[in-house]
C-alpha cells in the first residue's frame, strides 16, 4: 500500500516535472515538424500565406530543374572532402599533442579557438583575409608574382575546402584527443614489452580501441557539413552563379529570395527523409559508445 | 563527463611506447611545430585584430605587416558613432544567449531528472533527442517563420530565445542525461530516507552535484546561441538582430568601413573566446562527453 502511495507520488513528480519540456516539445518541435511536412504539400508563399493544397507540385518543380540536385551534389562532395581531411588531420594533431612539451596548455587554448567563432563571423574574417584590395592572402600572392582570383569559379570550392578545415579539424582534434587520453595504457605497456613497433601498435591497438570516437567525430562533422550554411553564405551567398550552393542555402533561398515556401519545405522533406535512415544507426552507435562501463 | 581532458593531467597514452624508441629529440621541437599550427589556424582573428588596429588609408597600403599608426578608433566608431546600431546588436545578442541558457537549464533540468531517475518517458526521450540534433535546421526555418509570424514572435528577442532553445535542447538533455548517470543514486535514496520529497533532493542533493554538467550546458549553450546566423537570419529584421548578422553592416555610400567591419567582428567574438579561455575545463568536456554520449 505504501509502496503504490510513494510510487504514485513518483508518477505524479515525474510528470509536473516534464511539463515544461512536454509542453515546449508540442509547441516548437511536434508542431514545426508537422506544419513542414504540411507546408511541402501546398502553394503556401512569403506573399501568399494561405494554403492551398497542391499534391506533389512542388516535388515535381524541385526535380525538373538542376538547382536541386546540383546542390545536393556540390553538399556531398564538399562534405566528403572537409570531413576526410578533418579526421586525418584533426587525428595527427592530436598525437601530436599526446605528450609533454613547453607551452602546451596554452597552444592547446589556441588550438580550440576556431570551434568558438560564431561561422558567420569567421565568415567576415575570412573576407578581410582574403579581399582582393585589403587581404593579406593577395598581397602576398602578388608579392612572388601570383595573381589568383581566389572567388572566381575554378578556385572558390577549394578555398572554401580549406576554410572548413581551418575552422573545424580543431573539433576532431578535441574529440579524438580527449579520446587519447581515456585510453587504456596498460594496453600500450603490455605490447610495448613485445617490442611492438609504434605505427604497429598505432594501427592494431589504438585505431581499434578509438573506433568509437573516431566514429563520433566523424558523424557528428558529416551531419554538420552537410548542412552547412553561415560561412559559404556571408562569403559567396551560394555563388559565383550556383557554384556552391550548400542544400541549406538553396533551401534558404527558395523559401526567402524566391518566397516560395512550398517548394522549400518539399525540398528540406527531401533531405530530411534521405538523412533519416542514417540517425537510428548513428544514435545507437554513439549511444553505445557512452553507455560503456555502466 | 567524466573524460575531463586538461592537458595538464593527461597522461600520455602513447608516451609509453616512444619513451623505448626516444632518442631524446628535444621537447622545444614540438613546441616550435604545435605552436606553428596553433597560430597558422588562428590567421584570420590575429588579421582581423591587426586590420581593426590600422588607421583607415593603412589598410589597404599595408595588408600585411603590422599596423605603423596604430589606432583604436575603430573600436570608438564602432562603440559610439551614430548611425551604427552595434552596441544594440551587442546587447541583443547577449539578452538571446543568457535568455536561451535560462530556457533551456529550467526546461532541461527536471524533465532529465524525471526521465533518467523517474522513468519518465524512457530511453526513447533521449533517443529522439540524440536523432533531433542530427537533423539539418534548414527544415525548421519555414515552419518557424510561419509560426512566428502567426505568434507575433518575428523579430523579437524572445522569439529568438525560443528558436535557440529549440536548436540547444537536445545537447542540453543528452549532457545532462550523462551527468546524471554518473551521480550514484545512494545519495539521493539515502536523501529520501531522510523524508525529503523528490522536489528537495533534486534541488538540494542533485543539482549540487550536478553543478559541473550543468556549468558546462551553461558555457556550451551561450555560446551556440552567440553563434547562430540562419534563425537569426530569418526570424529577425531589426529589433533583435545579434551581432552575428549586425557585425558587417558597416557599408556606407563611401564604402565598406574595413577597419570598423574588423572591430566589430573581433568584438562579437570576444564573449565565446573568454570562455574559450577561462571556461576551458567545461567546453572541452561538455564537447567531447556531448560526442561520444549522444
Amino acid at each position: 500500500m505504501a509502496q503504490t502511495l510513494a510510487h504514485r507520488k513518483k508518477n505524479a513528480a515525474a510528470l509536473l516535472l516534464s511539463v515544461p519540456l512536454v509542453v515546449f516539445a508540442l509547441v516548437f518541435v511536434a508542431y514545426p515538424l508537422a506544419s513542414g511536412i504540411a507546408t511541402a504539400f501546398t502553394s503556401k508563399s512569403l506573399l501568399d500565406p494561405t494554403e492551398a493544397f497542391n499534391g506533389v507540385d512542388n516535388f515535381v518543380s524541385i526535380f525538373a530543374k538542376p538547382a536541386f540536385l546540383n546542390a545536393a551534389g556540390f553538399t556531398a562532395l564538399f562534405a566528403a572532402v572537409v570531413v576526410a581531411c578533418e579526421m586525418v588531420l584533426g587525428f595527427g594533431l592530436a598525437l601530436l599533442f599526446d605528450r609533454k612539451f613547453p607551452g602546451k596548455k596554452l597552444f592547446f587554448t589556441l588550438t580550440l579557438l576556431p570551434i568558438m567563432i560564431a561561422p558567420a563571423l569567421l565568415g567576415i574574417m575570412f573576407r578581410l583575409l582574403l579581399n582582393e584590395d585589403i587581404g593579406a592572402i593577395p598581397a602576398l600572392l602578388q608579392s612572388v608574382g601570383l595573381s589568383v582570383s581566389l572567388f572566381s569559379p575554378s578556385s572558390v570550392i577549394p578555398l572554401l575546402v580549406v576554410l572548413d578545415i581551418l575552422q573545424w579539424t580543431p573539433f576532431t582534434f578535441l574529440i579524438i584527443y580527449a579520446g587519447l587520453q581515456s585510453f587504456p595504457r596498460e594496453l600500450l605497456e603490455a605490447s610495448s614489452v613485445d617490442g611492438a613497433h609504434f605505427f604497429r601498435q598505432l594501427w592494431h591497438i589504438v585505431l581499434p580501441v578509438l573506433k568509437p570516437v573516431l566514429f563520433a567525430a566523424f558523424f557528428l562533422r558529416a551531419i554538420d557539413a552537410i548542412r552547412t550554411f553561415d560561412v559559404i553564405y556571408v562569403l559567396t551567398a551560394g555563388g559565383p552563379g550556383t557554384t556552391t550552393t550548400t542544400l541549406s542555402i538553396y533551401i534558404y533561398k527558395v523559401a526567402f529570395e524566391q518566397g516560395d515556401f512550398g517548394k522549400a519545405a518539399a525540398a528540406s522533406l527531401v533531405v530530411l527523409i534521405c538523412l533519416l535512415p542514417f540517425v537510428p544507426f548513428i544514435v545507437k552507435r554513439i549511444a553505445s559508445t557512452g553507455m560503456e562501463g555502466k | 563527463m567524466t573524460t575531463i581532458t586538461e592537458p595538464d593531467t593527461h597522461h600520455d597514452a602513447l608516451a609509453s611506447v616512444r619513451r623505448s624508441r626516444d632518442r631524446r629529440p628535444s621537447r622545444w621541437l614540438f613546441t616550435l611545430l604545435i605552436g606553428a599550427i596553433a597560430i597558422a589556424i588562428n590567421i584570420p582573428l590575429l588579421n582581423a585584430i591587426l586590420v581593426s588596429m590600422k588607421p583607415d588609408g593603412e589598410i589597404a597600403r599595408n595588408p600585411i605587416g603590422l599596423p605603423q599608426n596604430a589606432t583604436l578608433d575603430h573600436y570608438a566608431n564602432v562603440l559610439y558613432a551614430s548611425g551604427y546600431d552595434f552596441p544594440k546588436f551587442f546587447v541583443n545578442s547577449a539578452a538571446i544567449a543568457i535568455g536561451t541558457v535560462i530556457l533551456v537549464l529550467v526546461i532541461a533540468v527536471p524533465a532529465t531528472y524525471a526521465i533518467v531517475r523517474l522513468g519518465f518517458g524512457g530511453r526513447w526521450i533521449i533517443d529522439s533527442a540524440s536523432g533531433l540534433r542530427l537533423l539539418p535546421a534548414i527544415f525548421f526555418v519555414v515552419p518557424f517563420f510561419i509560426l512566428f509570424s502567426n505568434l507575433g514572435l518575428q523579430d523579437s528577442i524572445p522569439g529568438l530565445i525560443l528558436a535557440n532553445t529549440f536548436l540547444n535542447l537536445p545537447l542540453a538533455i543528452i549532457l545532462l542525461a550523462a551527468g546524471l548517470r554518473d551521480i550514484p543514486t545512494e545519495v539521493e535514496e539515502a536523501g529520501s530516507v531522510d523524508g525529503a520529497g523528490i522536489f528537495r533532493t533534486l534541488y538540494s542533493i542533485v543539482l549540487p552535484m550536478l553543478a559541473s554538467t550543468v556549468v558546462a550546458v551553461a558555457v556550451l549553450v551561450f555560446i551556440f546561441s552567440w553563434n547562430d546566423y540562419l534563425f537569426a537570419l530569418v526570424l529577425s529584421s531589426s529589433n533583435a538582430t545579434p551581432v552575428t548578422l549586425g557585425a558587417s553592416n558597416f557599408v556606407t555610400s563611401t564604402g565598406i568601413r574595413w577597419g570598423d567591419i574588423s572591430a566589430a567582428s573581433f568584438l562579437s567574438t570576444l564573449p565565446p573566446l573568454l570562455f574559450a579561455v577561462f571556461a576551458q575545463r567545461y567546453l572541452v568536456s561538455g564537447l567531447s562527453a556531448g560526442a561520444v554520449k549522444g
